[in-house]
């Protein structure tokens, strides 16, 4: 099978995309991937930075299209939710009309819009999420989910304003705010609603703790990329989101 | 007989008043359109109309056993054929 | 006539090259006072060498938009004596033709066309011909990259009877062009013929 060239558009002092990507789709058991980021430039999660990020993705989307990606994946999770309900929706036509017009095949998908489309494909009609955001912005996250028929029935905001520190936030602190949660008739837990606060080791250990099926923003966008390839969603060990397509075997 | 038609628009009525005034021309209706007939030449003198130009030079619609001769700013003419 | 469903909604954009976007933006915007409304900037990805781009919109009324390319670094050698910055000619082509292209804009009154006509005449780039036809009043010029610019206003609102003849016209042309005698007084005869076949019909159908 030919080599999927994943094309990643990230906020300049993100490093968790670039690392639990690769990390989920290394297990795939058939398809080969390389990845190829572009990054905006951002340094805290406000929404003056935010506003100031998105005026840059023309540069990024015109750079990472030179490289041929197949898919290129907008992974600015809550750049894209402080633009109001429908955003990534806008988002990802404004991209696919700068490729399409300048006559690129590669497809988009966002990391906002990927949430979305994990959550629809597994049923999940109330949820509940950790951020590691400031509470103003995390109420953001959680408007733009229940603007897409989303019951968003209990959630955390960690309030790490600093981007670069969010990537450091132990696994045990976002375990804790997850089991903090009033889990009662929620379909899905979002262990991280954001694509810097690492969660990927987490992910099976929750879904086996809670009894519910968990994502998070980097096994979402794990999951849009192989649908959007048409290749089995079949990874092990990061919930039951990305085995969708794997043949049980009993034991 | 030489049969012209002209479209029924507020534009084209004097062309098709100043026709009818010849005795020997008939003017009838087929639907929308002024037929006007003659047995033999058809003569429109094109400043008793006061058209303008552009009204003037596409004013015809239709032509049956007729050509036009003459077409200019003086005067339509049409012989039958 | 078309039974068709008629579900298209006008001009979603209609596109031309420029060379000039300073002097694009300067006519369109700046003169004639229309929003630029959408862009794109983007590289020819595609398999065939291409300049990066920037691709712009300029609204026109109704949601219509006209769009432009501009190529960095592109721009091919400008042949012929005449013609438009797309569209050249050599002498031999006769200037009807020449000018056979163009777009016209609509406004709605005698108001808005001394309007945009006080704009143009204010600007580098004056009304050229003002003319009345039977039933449009029109004012034109050249854009900066010689693109011929109509604008234009009805006299009266087009009647019933204007769109039989509109359809008659179009069949009779193409029976025309497909045979022997391919002439304005053949599409005359065949025209004739056309309205004593349907045109005594027509008028009780519209009763």
């Amino acid at each position: 099978m030919a080599l999927q060239r994943i094309g990643l558009v990230v906020p300049s002092s993100n490093v968790t995309v670039e690392t639990e990507l690769p990390a989920l789709l290394r297990r795939h058991p058939s398809a080969d991937f390389s990845f190829h980021s572009t990054r905006m430039r951002m340094h805290t999660v406000s929404t003056a930075q935010l506003a100031a990020m998105n005026t840059q993705r023309e540069r990024c989307i015109m750079e990472i299209a030179d490289a041929s990606p197949d898919v290129i994946l907008y992974a600015c999770l809550v750049a894209v939710m402080v633009g109001g309900p429908g955003e990534h929706g806008r988002v990802e036509s404004a991209v696919a009309e700068q490729l399409a017009t300048g006559g690129s095949p590669a497809l988009i998908r966002s990391s906002a819009g990927a949430l979305v489309e994990a959550l629809r494909a597994i049923y999940a009609d109330r949820i509940a999420i950790v951020t590691p955001y400031l509470r103003p912005l995390a109420e953001q996250v959680v408007g733009y989910l229940e603007s897409e028929d989303l019951k968003v029935a209990d959630w955390r905001a960690l309030e790490v304003a600093d981007n670069a520190e969010v990537g450091y936030i132990p696994g045990e602190r976002v375990l804790e705010a997850a089991r903090s949660l009033d889990l009662t008739g929620v379909d899905a837990l979002v262990i991280s609603a954001c694509v810097q606060m690492p969660s990927l080791a987490l992910v099976e250990a929750a879904e086996e703790e809670f009894g519910i099926p968990v994502v998070s923003a980097a096994t979402a966008g794990a999951y849009s990329i192989l649908r959007s390839l048409n290749l089995p969603v079949a990874i092990p060990d990061a919930g039951s989101l990305l085995r969708a397509d794997t043949v049980s075997v009993p034991a | 007989m030489t049969q012209l038609f002209m479209l029924d628009v507020p534009e084209n009525t004097p062309i098709v008043a100043v026709a009818d005034q010849d005795p020997h021309v008939t003017v009838d209706k087929v639907g929308p359109y002024f037929r006007i007939a003659a047995d033999a030449s058809i003569v429109i003198d094109r400043r008793a109309t006061g058209c303008r130009h552009a009204v003037w030079y596409s004013s015809v619609a239709g032509l049956l056993r007729s050509r036009i001769t003459q077409w200019d700013k003086d005067a339509m003419r049409i012989e039958p054929t | 006539m078309s039974q068709l469903p008629h579900t298209v909604r006008g001009v979603d954009h209609v596109a031309f090259p420029t060379f000039d976007p300073a002097g694009t933006v300067a006519f369109y915007r700046d003169v004639l006072g229309f929003p630029v409304v959408h862009s794109i900037c983007a590289a020819g990805w595609g398999p065939e060498e291409h300049p990066d781009f920037i691709h712009f919109f300029f609204d026109i009324g109704n949601n219509d938009r006209l769009a432009f390319f501009y190529y960095f670094g592109y721009e091919p050698p400008q042949r012929g004596v005449k013609g438009d910055v797309y569209a050249r000619f050599e002498d031999d082509i006769p200037d009807f033709f020449v000018k056979s292209r163009h777009l016209a804009i609509h406004v709605d009154s005698d108001t808005d066309l001394l309007e945009y006509r006080r704009r143009l005449d204010n600007s580098q780039w004056p009304v050229e011909l003002q003319v009345q036809h039977e039933t449009i009043e029109s004012i034109y010029t050249h854009d900066p990259n010689g693109y011929f610019v109509e604008i234009t206003r009805a006299l009266r609102p087009v009647t019933p009877q204007e769109d039989l003849d509109a359809n008659l016209t179009a069949d009779a042309l193409v029976d025309v062009v497909k045979g022997p005698d391919v002439s304005m007084a053949a599409l005359l005869t065949r025209k004739a013929e056309l309205i004593v076949e349907r045109a005594a019909d027509w008028e009780p159908a519209q009763r």
